[in-house]
Formats: structure tokens, sequence, C-alpha cells
């Protein structure tokens, strides 16, 4: 039992299912026979820490595994590597109930068992809202026209291989979905950090300018105030762009993540890249630009990702997504299976700009101290952060509060529904609480 | 003539601002033909720029919806086995304010399409673009309108003898129930330095929250 204790360390980092029940009381009942035998070491020894000890060996130990016994696989047993077999429970995974069209939906990235800052591209989120397919780059096309005359002097056509001749540029930027956090506007619901924060990704991008593109095409950037994106997936999904974001040169024609091509599920062979704005404006499987001098009210900002008011009016062309921040670990669905120290580890970002800092709280909001945050820091992106946190056993409720480089205030429930009541699904970016129980178990709560 | 080559220079830079295509890149890319950009450009924007030219009855509508649309919408646009309902929950009195009452005040059992619907391009330009589901993009201009000229006869919005078209859509969207539903005054939107020409509000938040360390305000329910 001490061995499955050591073997789990002191959390349980579900909800991966990597546990029954039983495993979990075993390891409970284990770490506390653990903790008897190694306290009454520790009392034998006092004044000679760094010595070995008489008593219970470790089977890991003094057992030597297959591994050191025996020749491993050849190279290139797998010529593009999978993660290993023990992390397999670590997926995305689709909506909780039942969706009478899975091409017409969304999957949650794991964040309870991510590090850093970085998502494995294969557990990237997805929302499609025409199911994806994996196209074929030498039939694919980028577009660029205009609504009208006088907006650009030229209509042109770039092929994927054009597009990769010309100068690139490498960027990491967060993408969140504008309804991440949608379930939990009104009450706690989602059992997981998965289900409540996981439409939420970050990924080095590789790619195009499309100021250069623009340029390229002699764009007049005092008319053209407004661009059109659209895919060429079935939906062929459009949505407005900011032309303010893509004369700064933040917004990317990408087709590079994370070291390879774009997964087909992220928008292979090309996508947009819209940094500090909602996901549905990077627009996948990028097949078209048209430069507009006016929005373009398409389905996507006209009848859905539109902020619903109290009063009934609803916010059209919502965009930018603002400072937030969540504790991934401890995290609902977990379980703290000792007392002591706990690092507490979480993601915080900005649309606006850099995380200029992260307070947690364990004690519901009522005091705070300041995160670490963890190099790099940067604009657009997620930023990791640790707390040292010593478990006394007693029940806890754990809260990041981030703040960005402009000042901003990542707002508690209370102050967001002040300003927008609580009719919209979109753009929750309120203060999350997990509350820790004495037995360690950890859930999703909601403090207002 | 050093004189003359700085003012063409200027020149040249001021004109590839405004209106000439660069070519730093040379052959890298291609002009488009208009054939090309004819088979692409399908949006149609809230303006009606981009409408093609066409008309649909509400009849022929009925027909294309009962044998396309009806099996996943339902025979009035009211299922919600595979989305939210397409019509409901508008009334008389919303075409006549342009805003859809039931959306104010207490969140509403549900939202269907036309509650929402602020620009009846949007409407045109997704069914022609998406729908139907199976076979999307496989509607001619003239099933586009017949289907929309239905959907707008379900919410109560034209006639049952009413054929839609290019020359009377802006007529039309002058009795959408929620067309003053919508707003861009909000900071959400990004502006660019002049800012002219641009949406929202200046990018001004809505939202101060404070910033308290110790002894924060009481903590209240889970
Ligand atoms: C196989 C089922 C199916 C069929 C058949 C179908 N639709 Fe749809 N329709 C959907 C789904 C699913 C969505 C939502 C897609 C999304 O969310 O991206 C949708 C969305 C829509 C919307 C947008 C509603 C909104 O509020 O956003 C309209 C309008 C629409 N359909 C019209 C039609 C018409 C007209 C037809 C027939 C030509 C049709 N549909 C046929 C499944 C179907």
């Amino acid at each position: 039992m001490g061995d499955l204790t050591r073997r789990l360390g002191r959390l349980r980092p579900a909800a991966e299912n990597f546990l029954s029940k039983a495993d979990l009381t075993a390891a409970r009942e284990g770490r506390r026979r653990f903790l008897r035998t190694s306290l009454l070491a520790a009392g034998a020894m006092t004044g000679a820490p760094l010595r070995s000890q008489a008593g219970e060996a470790d089977p890991a130990i003094v057992n030597l595994p297959p591994w050191t016994t025996s020749p491993g696989r050849p190279v290139a047993a797998r010529p593009y590597g999978s993660p290993s077999e023990h992390r397999s429970a670590l997926q995305r995974r689709g909506p909780r109930g039942l969706s009478p069209l899975g091409a017409n939906s969304a999957s949650f990235c794991p964040l309870q068992g991510l590090f850093g800052i970085i998502t494995p591209s294969g557990l990237h989120y997805e929302r499609h809202h025409h199911g994806w397919h994996d196209i074929d780059p030498r039939r694919h096309r980028l577009m660029i026209n205009a609504a009208h005359s006088g907006l650009i002097a030229e209509s042109r056509i770039y092929t994927v291989d054009d597009l990769m001749r010309l100068p690139p540029v490498s960027r990491i930027h967060f993408i969140e979905c504008s309804g991440n956090t949608g379930t939990e506007r009104i009450r706690a619901t989602a059992p997981t950090v998965q289900y409540t924060h996981g439409l939420l990704s970050c990924s080095e991008f590789t790619g195009v300018p499309l100021r250069l593109l623009l340029e390229e095409c002699g764009v007049d950037f005092r008319r053209a105030r407004f661009v059109l994106a659209e895919g060429a997936d079935g939906a062929s999904l459009t949505r407005t762009i900011p032309m303010a974001l893509i004369e700064s040169g933040e917004v990317l024609v990408a087709y590079g993540q994370n070291g390879e091509a774009l997964r087909p599920e992220n928008g292979f062979p090309l996508r947009l890249v819209v940094p500090g704005v909602q996901g549905v404006s990077w627009v996948k499987w990028l097949r078209r630009i048209e430069v507009g001098d006016a929005p373009y009210a398409t389905r996507e900002e006209s009848l859905h990702y539109i902020d619903l008011m109290p009063d009934g009016q609803h916010r059209q062309y919502t965009s930018v997504q603002e400072c937030k921040s969540v504790i991934t670990t401890p995290s609902g669905g977990q379980t703290l299976l000792s007392q002591g120290f706990h690092n507490i580890t979480g993601l915080a970002w900005s649309g606006r700009g850099r995380v200029g800092g992260v307070d947690v709280s364990v004690d519901g909001g009522r005091n705070w101290r300041s995160a670490r945050l963890e190099a790099p820091v940067l604009a657009k992106a997620l930023t990791r952060f640790n707390f040292d946190w010593v478990w006394n056993g007693q029940a806890a409720v754990l809260q990041s509060r981030a703040i960005d480089e402009t000042g901003y205030v990542q707002p508690a429930h209370a102050e967001l529904r002040a300003a927008r009541g609580t009719g919209s699904i979109y753009h929750n970016h309120a203060i999350q609480s997990w509350r820790v129980a004495p037995n360690g178990e950890v859930v999703n709560v909601q403090v207002v | 003539m050093s004189k003359w080559f700085e003012w063409v220079g200027l020149a040249l830079i001021c004109v590839a601002g405004s209106g000439w295509a660069m070519d730093r890149y040379p052959g890298v890319g291609r002009a488009a033909t208009v054939a090309e950009v004819r088979a692409w450009d399908i949006d149609v924007r809230a303006d009606f720029r981009g409408l093609p030219e066409g008309e649909g009855s509400v009849v022929r509508g009925r027909e294309l919806y009962g044998a396309q649309c009806a099996a996943c919408h339902g025979s009035a646009g009211e299922s919600d086995a595979f989305f939210t309902p397409l019509v409901g929950g508008t009334s008389a009195h919303d075409i006549r304010s342009g805003h859809a009452r039931a959306l104010a005040g207490s969140a509403a059992a549900q939202r269907t399409t036309f509650m929402r619907l602020a620009t009846l391009s949007t409407l045109f330009d997704y069914i022609q673009r998406a729908m139907p589901w199976e076979t999307p993009k496989s509607l001619a201009p003239n099933d586009v309108y017949a289907l929309t000229a239905y959907l707008l006869h379900l919410a109560g919005i034209v006639p049952e003898a009413f054929t839609l078209s290019h020359s009377n859509m802006a007529n039309v969207q002058s009795r959408l129930p929620n067309r003053h539903g919508m707003t861009t005054d909000h900071g959400l939107w990004p502006v660019g330095e002049a800012g002219d020409g641009d949406m929202g509000n200046g990018g001004i938040p809505d939202i101060q929250a404070e910033r308290c360390m110790n002894e924060c305000r009481a903590v209240h329910g889970h």
C-alpha cells in the first residue's frame, strides 16, 4: 500500500479516471500508514537527515524493473512519436451530454494535466461549426479580394507554397473560445477545470503577417477598416476582423503550430491568428480575405457570439478576451491525499497584453497574496503562475485573480453581474473557486 | 536632380500606401481572375452588398423547406432536436418596435433565430453558404430567396402570397422583430490609434474591479 501511495504522489490528478474508488481508499489508508512509519523513522534519526536509515525498503528501488534489466525498443519504432501510454487518460473530451451532431460541437483541453504554457497540438481544444476535413494543401488557395473597388488595387491568389516562401514570423499566443466558462455564469456546473476552462489553448504559431499580404494587394488602410475572413469548410465560416489589429502586424495567416504544420482540427493548411481576440475569429481552413469598409454582420457575429444584456440588447462584435486566470491544480475532481506542502499552479492571460500579476486566495477571497509568474511572460499568451501552500487539512476555497499590464483586474462574479447580468453565455472571465474538503476532495463552487 | 529623385521616391511611397499593389516579393502569388473571385465571393453584407439577383415565393419555399430542411428544423421551424428553434418567441408588437421583447429581463427559456436576427442579410448569407447541412452551397439563389421568404412567413413577418427578391429585401428588413436589438457601445472591439472609422467605445472596459488584498468583502454562499 505504501508503494501505491508513493507511486501516486500526494494528489489524485483526476478526472482522468486513473483510480477507482477502491484504489483511492487504499491510497488514503496507505498514505496514513506510510506517514506513520516515516514519522517514526524521522524521530529516530534526528540530527542526521541525509544519512540512510534502517527499515522498510521501497520495492520500486530494490526490485529492478524490466526497463532496467532488458533492452528497449529501436529508434523510429514510432516515426511520428506519441505520448507515453501511462498518460493515455489525458485526452480532450467532448461535451458531457449527448450531442446530435458531433461535427457542430466542441472538445475541451485537459488543462489539469498540462505543464508550462504550450498546449500539445493533439490536446488543443476544438470547436467546429461544420466538422473538419484533412484538406489537400495542393488544392487549397487563399484569395484576397475587396467588397468593392477603391479598397485594394488588385485581387490576388496565393497557394500554400507561395505563403511558405514569404518571410515568416513565429509568435506564442493563447486562443480562447468566448463561450469558455459559459456554463459557470449563474452557478458552479462543470466538474473539472477541463470543462470549466478547457476551451483554451496556447501555441507557437508560424506564418505571414496579413498586413504584408494586404500591402501586396495595395490596400488603402484609411478606407478599409474591416476585413472578412472566410473558411473553406462546409459552413465557410465568416467573421469580421478589425483592421487595427491587422495594421499592427499581429494578425497572421498561419501554417505552423508548435513546430509542425497546423493539425487538421486546428485549420490545416491555413488559419488566421488574431491575438487577444476570441477563437471564432481565428478562421480555420482559411480560403478568403475580403477587404471592406463596413462590418459584415455574419451569422457568427449576429446570431451567435453576441452578448445579451439585461435590457434585451445584444452587444455585437465583442471580440477581446479580457484578463482572466484559473487554478489548474488543485482543481475540481482532484483529491489531495495528504496534508503538507502543495504547489498551487494555474494559468493567467489577457487579450489586452501581458499579465502583470496574479493573486491567490486560499480562504475564498478574504485575503490574497501574490503568486510567482514563471517566464516567459508574453503579450496575449498564457502565463504560468505558482504559489506555495501548506495544507493543514481544513476546508479551504482556492481562487486566483489576474491583473494585466493595462491595470485591468479580473472581476468577481458579483462585479461581472453588476455590469452585464447573467443572460449571456459569452465572455465569462470571473474569478473561479475550488473548494478543498477536509477529506481532500476538490469541487467546483461559485463564490459571488 | 537629387531633389527630383527624392520627390519621386516620396510620391511612390505615398501611392503604395493608398491603392497600388506592391511587388516586394516577385514571383509569389498572382492576380485573381474575375471568374475566380465570382466563384468564391458569395458573402452578403448588412447593406445587401453582394446580394445576387433573383426571387423566390413563400409557396416555393414551403416545398423546398419540406424536402430539405424540415427533418432537422421541424415543419414550422420549431424543432430543437438538432439546433435551437428557428421560429418563435416574437410578436406583432416586436415587428412594430424592432425589439424582441422576450429578450429583456429574466433569461428567456429558448432564444430562437428570429428573436435575435437584426439583419436579414445574415439569414440569406448563412443559408446560401452553409445549408442544408449535408449539402452546403447546393442551393441556387432563387432557392435561397424562397427559403428565406418561407421562414419570414413562418415568423409572421410576410404574408403567404409574398415573393422575396433582391429589390424588396430592404423593405422586409424594416419589419424584422429584433432589428434594433444590437449595440456596438462596448469596449471589446479592438481599435487603432486613430480610431476613426472603427467601431465600439474606443476599448474602454465596462468593469473596474477592486484589487483588495486583506480582509476583503464577505464571502457569500457556495
Ligand atoms: C441535418 C440537419 C439539418 C438540415 C437538413 C438543415 N439544417 Fe439548418 N442547421 C442545422 C444545424 C446543426 C445548425 C447549426 C449549425 C451551427 O451551429 O453551426 C443549423 C443552422 C441553421 C440556421 C441558423 C440558425 C441560427 O440561429 O444560427 C438556419 C437559418 C438554417 N439552419 C436553415 C436551414 C435551411 C433553410 C435548411 C434547408 C435548406 C436547413 N437548415 C437544413 C441542421 C440542419
